[in-house]
């Protein structure tokens, strides 16, 4: 079973970006461990698995909301460094050519153009209304909940989920 | 000056980065997608022959350079959904460069090996060889259709095969040409004759019943039922034919769908399921033949009985037949405007019945697993929610499919009152241009009339469905297939020295599975492949097997790169040994020989022995000829794994691969399988994934591969001494054999 971080037993300070530094109250200290979502998908904040350079798993973080506030912090800028799926706001402009799509699209990160090979298999819809995306070159975009863009936007990506 | 790019300089640093190039010796270039803070924005990284100058609106002065003499070691961290190019410094400092998506990541990687080789002396030269061949492969894109090409002499299967919907479906029907012409005449016949009762209408109302003429009567309606008896007739022969040209467009239809799905590259079934390629053979297929059909047959006849219809109609009343012809304009527009909604309906309602389909496929094979875990509600529940979501789409599309041709059939119903009206009132008015049976006869022909309409209208709704299934139908068709650039080129022996040249393999972007494989292995040669789970043995395998074709670097057998041999020829050469090994729902005969053509049952029986399966085959009621279910059931893991052997012996292949065969049977089993295969290996070069290390004790050359590098490579002797990973692992395993049989020991005791 792995070892569960429950909340205060640790303090968690940044070493390097997307890198901490992990101590626990009985004195055993990790350097340079990574952090990795085990539900990037489903659960942001939920399981957060430490992993060090070798990939050998040191600890889980239960839930990052019940870490102290400075490594919630810590935890949480990392986290943001490390993972990166744009959440798009809206659709700019779709256009097609011999059977390859590029999308323009506004999010969260900024204007982003990417291409689409086949809309089946890069785009997921899930129930709840959110639609993962993942382009050509595997890079991954998520719209938030598709009822809620503007309706041009809507009826560009209607007709693919 | 030649500076490579992956991509155009961004305007933003245009300046710097071209002043750069004028005033350095600049070698290359990373254009990256993303600033240091992770936001899209544009940025530069140029590289020289001692040095790199970064580009990033986030440095103070945009731009930051650092000399390679001052790097330790370079890395790209791929992270989720984006990467950094980073380098530890040799005063301790670790620095992120330059950010990207993994659009840039390949090109980042080559450029983290030049800075690593140019720091460890390499030549510079060689490397920058190195450097432009990746970036020479992201480039590799067909210039009409961007398609990537395997190679930059290879030819686009996109643009090579590219034509309009109609040319492509087209060859499904020029075989059936003169079946369809002979309907189609057929049909004409028939419409012709439709079109003979009205007219014998016009004359019993205005001349035979006025004239009270009885024998007259029988006489017109012995020639309306004439009229019948041969349409009728005709139809009935029509059908017929039509039916079965129909069922061969289909067949071979299904035919070339499966034909080209069997010779897809395995990255195609990485992203798609199953279900979803059972409904493009299975009902798409269908779609496409109706519509062909309804092309072919009905819109041709359609289009004879509306001009047919609308020469008669002028004859009779020109007023009149133009009046009919009112709501033919909105019937058009309507059809357009039709189209445009349901279209994309129709897009959404076939995702969700390839959902469907894939749930099936997903579930039914594994009932067992299912029933195991008492798990059938849950399944249950799942497929009802599929079921369901299909429901909910295909009540949007059932909306317009019902309203549209309603609406087309009352406006259809409100020209013919209005010609009613007009006729009725030239009629009652004593015109003479037109007689009471005339215009009954007219509204005959008017309410035939609007049927042709009335079809064109709908096929907008027939074609966006047949649309949504063409599409993916030629996604399969148009896929690109396994390439079999060495077809033909069928050396005369396989000798079986198998090298691997720095081969560096990603399924995708985000996690690179084999990094920089070299190795060499000699005719002969028993090589155990070890490490542990998700290490890269298998893939290593995989590529080896041409299963994947997209890797950097190059592997040889007998000194010629795998592609460049016939794939057939070099797929028969190698005898592949799985740890699950499929069987076919087929005897167990068949089984063994599967994929050697036409065998003697002596060779079979042979080959059964070789792999010790004979022993428990004979034994069984129905021998040879006992019929496994699916996937082999019927058999123990161990006996299916014996099979699976007598099937590679039958191959009589120069290479043999075994990956991890005994990996999931008993002790006792493993000692036949382990005997089985060490009379099948000698001679022959024999590659062996193996978690057991005792099956290995033949290996003369041990690979010992983690983390998709190879770490060690020498014979058992040579990697004990080194007292490295093997070691490790030999200590690991022999405690714990040693363990396992002082409790046997105790227990027989």
């Amino acid at each position: 079973m792995p070892r569960y971080i429950e909340g205060s037993e640790v303090r968690i300070t940044e070493n390097d970006k997307v890198f901490v530094d992990v101590e626990f109250y009985t004195g055993e200290k990790f350097t340079e461990l990574e952090l990795h979502r085990m539900f990037p998908i489903t659960g942001l904040d939920k399981y957060i698995s430490l992993l060090d350079s070798q990939g050998n798993e040191i600890a889980v973080i239960r839930n990052i909301n019940d870490l102290m506030p400075e490594s919630k912090a810590v935890v949480e800028s990392c986290l943001k460094e490390y993972y990166m799926m744009p959440r798009i706001t809206r659709f700019i402009r779709m256009s097609e050519k011999f059977k390859i799509w590029m999308w323009t699209a506004e999010t969260d990160k900024g204007v982003c153009t990417f291409e689409i090979r086949n809309h089946l298999t890069a785009i997921k819809p899930l129930y709840d209304g959110r639609v993962l995306i993942k382009d050509a070159n595997d890079n991954r975009y998520e719209i938030p909940d598709y009822n809620k863009l503007d309706k041009k936007s809507l009826k560009m990506i209607l007709p693919k989920l | 000056m030649n500076v490579i790019i992956n991509k155009p300089i961004p305007d933003k640093f245009a300046d710097g980065v071209k002043g750069l190039f004028e005033k350095e010796d600049c070698l290359f270039a990373v254009v990256g997608d993303l600033n240091l803070k992770g936001r899209y924005a544009q940025s530069v990284a140029v590289f020289t022959a001692d040095k790199l100058v970064v580009f990033d609106e986030c440095y103070e002065n945009s731009s930051i350079t650092v000399l390679y003499s001052d790097i330790e070691n370079a890395e790209v961290k791929r992270f989720y959904g984006n990467a950094v190019f980073k380098v530890k410094l040799k005063n301790g400092k670790k620095k992120m460069l330059l950010r990207f998506s993994y659009a840039s990541a390949e090109v980042a990687d080559a450029a983290a090996v030049f800075v690593n080789a140019l720091n460890n002396g390499e030549n510079l030269t060689q490397e920058l060889e190195t450097v432009k061949s990746v970036y020479h492969k992201q480039r590799c894109f067909c210039p009409k259709c961007g398609r990537k090409l395997p190679n930059p002499e290879a030819e686009c299967i996109n643009c090579a095969s590219k034509g309009k919907l109609v040319s492509k479906f087209g060859k499904y029907v020029i075989p059936e040409k003169f079946s369809l012409i002979v309907c189609m005449v057929l049909s004409v016949i028939v419409t012709a004759l439709s079109l003979i009762p009205p007219y014998i209408t016009k004359i019993m109302v205005d001349d035979v019943i006025p004239a009270k003429d009885s024998l007259m009567l029988v006489k017109v309606l012995g020639v309306l039922l004439g009229v019948y008896i041969l349409q009728y007739v005709i139809t009935g022969i029509r059908s017929y034919k039509l039916r079965l040209a129909g069922d061969r467009i289909t067949l071979n239809l299904k035919k070339d769908i499966y034909e080209k799905a069997q010779y897809l590259s395995l990255n195609f079934y990485d992203k798609i399921s199953t279900g979803s390629v059972i409904n493009r053979v299975n009902s798409d297929a269908n779609v496409i033949q109706a519509f062909i059909m309804k092309v072919t047959q009905e819109a041709i006849v359609q289009g004879f009985t509306l001009v047919g219809l609308i020469v008669i109609m002028f004859g009779m009343s020109w007023k009149l037949a133009l009046f009919s012809l009112i709501p033919v304009p909105i019937v058009a527009v309507a059809g357009r405007l039709f189209g445009k909604i349901i279209g994309p309906k129709y897009m959404r309602l076939w995702r969700r019945s390839a959902s469907i389909s894939t749930v099936l496929a997903n579930s039914i094979p594994g009932v067992r697993v299912i029933k195991a875990f008492t798990n059938e509600k849950q399944t249950i529940k799942k497929f009802t929610r599929y079921c369901d979501e299909w429901y909910k789409e295909d009540k949007k599309v059932a909306v317009p499919a019902a309203v549209f041709p309603s609406l087309i059939t009352f406006l259809v119903t409100c020209g013919s009152i209005v010609v009613w009206f007009l006729g009725g009132q030239m009629v009652i008015g004593g015109s003479d241009e037109i007689s009471l049976g005339l215009l009954v006869s007219f509204v005959s022909y008017a309410s035939m009339f609007y049927t042709p309409i009335n079809f064109f209208a709908n096929m907008s709704d027939t074609y966006q469905n047949t649309l949504a299934s063409a599409e993916k139908i030629l996604d399969i068709i148009d896929a690109e297939p396994e390439h079999n650039f060495g077809e033909g080129n069928i050396p005369e022996r396989i000798k079986g020295k198998i090298e691997f040249k720095n081969v560096n393999f990603a399924f995708d972007r985000s996690k690179k599975v084999l990094s920089n494989i070299n190795l060499t292995i000699e005719p002969g040669d028993i090589v155990g492949i070890v490490g542990t789970t998700g290490s890269g043995k298998s893939t290593l395998i995989n590529l080896l097997m041409r299963y994947y074709d997209d890797y950097d670097g190059e592997i040889l057998i007998d000194g010629e790169n795998i592609k460049n041999v016939d794939m057939k020829y070099y797929r028969d050469s190698i005898g592949y040994v799985q740890q699950e090994p499929l069987m076919f729902r087929d005897t167990i005969f068949n089984n063994i020989a599967f994929g050697s053509g036409k065998v003697h049952v002596e060779q079979v029986i042979h080959a059964a022995e070789v792999a010790n399966a004979h022993g428990f085959i004979s034994k069984l009621p129905d021998a040879y000829d006992t019929m496994l279910g699916e996937r082999g059931v019927g058999l123990s893991g161990g006996e299916r794994q014996r099979v699976s052997i007598a099937r590679a012996v039958l191959k009589n292949p120069s290479i043999l691969v075994f990956d991890e065969a005994t990996a999931a049977v008993d002790s006792e089993t493993e000692h036949l399988i382990q005997g089985a295969i060490e009379r099948l290996i000698s001679g022959r070069t024999t590659l062996m994934i193996a978690h057991r290390l005792s099956t290995l004790r033949k290996a003369n050359k041990i690979v010992v591969v983690d983390k998709g590098e190879i770490i060690e490579c020498g014979t058992p002797e040579e990697l004990l001494k080194q007292k490295g990973k093997y070691y490790k692992l030999v200590e690991i395993q022999s405690m714990g054999e040693q363990l396992q049989k002082r409790k046997a020991e105790e227990n027989f005791e």
